[in-house]
């Protein structure tokens, strides 16, 4: 049983961010940019160590030094957690090659195995580049005694568990009731949503002080995120201070209860895996279908059908695109009812949030597009398109378009929630209020065929791998939302008498930068100059 | 109606593909293109559907340059491809009318066509049902269907026979004739040598990326040889 889960576990990790083809590939061309993707994945990874050094090194100056591992690992352990619950039923469940392990030898116990072990493996990078930059900081500063390392290596290597087993059996559950519907791909996004709202409202509830902080408060201010932390991930909490105080009993109770729940968790997936995959793959063919009259559609109407048949066929696809708009409509909502009096208050400095909440807005609902692995997703299926005589300025626009209309019912929706919430002072504002989220919208769905063009993967074997772990989906997927940043920063910048000419600027900046994207990318020779 | 000429396509990092591969397939033409596994079939049949890009050469469908003008090229064929990866998110039906809105059939003319083949190849009740139910064969069939909803005058098959039922082999050998008596022509690649003898004018084989042989099958036929002794003469010669 060990030996079949270790063959398995290699199987699953030879290709992890594609090491193999990296390593085998003969195609010099293919080489090259698979390690352009690994040098971005890289200075992503920079960017979260600075960004997690520069956090302990904060606490360290604030005198909370004791509570760094304490913080990171909740840190860790909620971005695995919420990226996990999207992935985790697709990696678990995927049937690629499963028929094929069907036939062999092998207990299912293993296949499970191995796939708990694949995501701790990708999930335990993401945990170390977190959490070791804190314990740097905190070993460079205070020069704790060798108990430290020990424990903080085993707690690094331990933390992972707990966040991956909830969001397998989250996975689990969603993929479970959804593999009894019809519409199964909808209905697993349409839960996950939901888990996801349900998830972000307790911790909010959680979260929330349960009095204004007063100068005790600040004195003890050590107590008061301990006691928080405790509230959202009380693990995280023990383990940190095990590694601080160096108690080997304290750490290696909560790993021993970490690998033991994992390992409860595998065997509880096994024991309903075949059944869930069964219902999950099993199509149901009737046979009684009778030639009807038919009705000829035009080709973009027809090519943007296939858009959204393609993409609510996939739940991950929808889960990972959908979150966007929703959480922007959810914002829209409470801000009516609580007004912008709490944002406010909670700012340091006072800021103008009628003007800056349309790129807020904006960047919720393009935190990931549809477009930016449109192309990706046509996987196997790209040869139909590329024999069909249409232009790349068609096969593009039907993207776009699907996009668009995506997004338009959120936006509708959430546009007449936002006008009474921030009651703007003036006509140019209202009109801002509108203009902005549907001119940075139009530039995302655009922003993201284009680098979808430029990083294409059509050669996959789970769409998880295209929605989540593309380069195309970090770079292109989240377009919107580092151009909302930009333009944040940009109108903070600008006195507030020159406010309502730099968001005009932009706006007319963006929709040029959108034409000019449009019309390079659609040009008739895209699939030359981009070798597809 | 197809000319190939001097196409060399290589895959960039290995030295697999297609060198200097000329060929001319006329109205009424059954064209049949062997070689073994990995001779560069595929590849000269994705090059002629303005699948894959190549380095030289021309590709000109009724005179008309592949590269210069590939929408209007497209719209004169239909290509299938050696394994049918359809959309499986789709029913056959909503293949079929997709496949038919891109090439701008009327509905009176699709609806004809469909149900003409859809009973021919016996798969209309199962039209409804999404792709991914589809069988192997199935799938081909609606590959097959789809191909001739827009009745095409240049057929570029990629082994068109594997997973198919015997009917339907025969039903497809029946549409490839009645095809080139109406003034097309078929493009197709093949391993079943005994077919490509019985059905087709003109052969042409490859190896290892370049053509050693091609021409009028009765040529080719000399002293009562079969096609496969043939092939395996002039592989074993090259």
């Amino acid at each position: 049983m060990l030996k079949q889960i270790k063959i398995l576990t290699g199987l699953e990790l030879c290709n992890i961010y594609n090491l193999n083809v990296l390593r085998f590939s003969k195609d010099r061309k293919r080489k090259k940019k698979e390690l352009s993707i690994m040098i971005l994945w890289l200075f992503l990874i920079a960017m979260v160590v600075f960004y997690a050094g520069n956090l302990s090194y904060g606490l360290l100056k604030l005198g909370l030094a004791d509570l760094i591992p304490a913080y990171l690992i909740t840190a860790a352990s909620l971005l695995i957690f919420f990226f996990g619950i999207f992935k985790a039923g697709s990696v678990i469940f995927q049937k690629g090659g499963y028929d094929i392990l069907c036939s062999l030898p092998i207990t299912r116990t293993a296949i499970v195995a191995s796939r708990f072990l694949r995501l701790y493996v990708e999930n335990l990078v993401m945990a170390f580049f977190i959490v070791t930059p804190g314990l740097f900081v905190y070993a460079w500063s205070l020069k704790p005694g060798v108990s430290f390392y020990i424990l903080g290596v085993l707690s690094i290597l331990a933390l992972p568990l707990i966040p991956i087993t909830a969001s397998i059996l989250a996975g689990a559950v969603i993929t479970g009731i959804s593999s009894r519907m019809k519409h199964k791909s909808l209905a697993a996004a349409v839960l996950s949503v939901l888990f996801v709202l349900l998830v972000l409202y307790a911790s909010s509830r959680l979260s929330v002080m349960e009095e204004t902080i007063t100068p005790e408060m600040l004195k003890e201010l050590s107590s008061v995120v301990t006691g928080l932390l405790k509230k959202i991930y009380p693990p995280a909490v023990w383990l940190g201070e095990g590694i601080i105080t160096g108690s080997f009993a304290t750490c290696l109770a909560c790993i021993g209860v970490f690998v033991a729940v994992f390992a409860a968790a595998a065997a509880i997936v096994s024991v309903f895996f075949h059944s869930i995959i069964q219902n999950l793959y099993a199509t149901s063919a009737r046979h009684n279908y009778e030639l009807k009259s038919m009705k000829a559609n035009s080709v973009i109407s027809s090519l943007c059908r296939r858009e959204f048949k393609r993409y609510f066929s996939s739940s991950i696809y929808v889960t990972n695109t959908i979150i966007g708009p929703v959480m922007g409509c959810v914002l829209s909502g409470a801000l009516l009812f609580t007004g912008t009096g709490l944002i406010t208050r909670s700012l340091p400095i006072p800021l103008d949030v009628c003007a800056l909440m349309p790129f807020v807005i904006s960047g919720i609902f393009c935190t990931m597009t549809t477009t930016a692995t449109s192309i990706s997703m046509e996987g196997k299926n790209w040869w139909i398109l590329k024999s069909l005589p249409l232009a790349p300025g068609s096969i593009l626009n039907a993207k776009i378009l699907m996009n668009l209309l995506l997004i338009l019912p959120f936006y509708l929706i959430s546009e007449p929630l936002l006008i009474p919430a921030l009651k703007p002072g003036s006509f140019s504002d209202c009109i801002f209020l509108i203009l902005i989220p549907a001119v940075i919208i139009l530039f995302s769905c655009v922003y993201g065929i284009a680098v979808n063009l430029h990083f294409p993967v059509f050669n996959w074997e789970n769409e998880v791998t295209i929605v989540k772990q593309s380069i195309s989906a970090v770079l292109g997927g989240m377009g919107g939302l580092f151009l909302s940043v930009l333009c944040i920063i940009l109108v903070l910048l600008v006195p507030d008498e020159y406010s309502t000419l730099c968001r005009l600027f932009l706006c007319i900046v963006i929709l040029g930068i959108t034409a000019l994207l449009h019309k390079k990318v659609s040009a008739p020779d895209a699939w030359q100059r981009y070798e597809l | 109606m197809l000319k190939i000429d001097h196409l060399t396509k290589h895959y960039k990092g290995s030295n697999k593909g297609v060198t200097d591969i000329c060929l001319e397939i006329e109205a009424g033409d059954i064209y049949a293109f062997i070689g073994h596994n990995g001779a560069g079939k595929t590849t000269t049949l994705k090059c002629v559907a303005g699948i894959h890009d190549f380095d030289s050469g021309e590709i000109l469908i009724d005179g008309t340059g592949i590269r210069e003008n590939p929408l209007l090229c497209k719209s004169r064929f239909a290509y299938i491809p050696d394994n049918p990866d359809l959309y499986e998110y789709l029913t056959g039906i909503q293949y079929l009318n997709f496949i038919a809105d891109v090439f701008k059939v009327p509905a009176h003319r699709r609806e004809e066509l469909i149900g003409r083949y859809g009973n021919d190849f016996e798969i209309t009740s199962s039209l409804g049902d999404l792709i991914s139910t589809y069988s192997h064969g199935m799938k081909q069939k609606l590959a097959i269907i789809s191909a001739l909803v827009h009745e095409p005058k240049l057929l570029i098959l990629d082994e068109p026979f594997v997973g198919l039922d015997p009917k339907a082999s025969v039903i497809l050998k029946n549409i490839m004739k009645e095809t080139c008596d109406n003034g097309g022509a078929i493009f197709f690649s093949t391993h079943v040598l005994d077919v490509a003898e019985k059905l087709c004018n003109k052969v042409a084989i490859i190896k290892d990326g370049s053509l050693i042989a091609s021409g009028n099958m009765d040529e080719i036929l000399k002293q009562g040889q079969s096609l496969e002794s043939i092939f395996m003469e002039v592989v074993k010669d090259a």
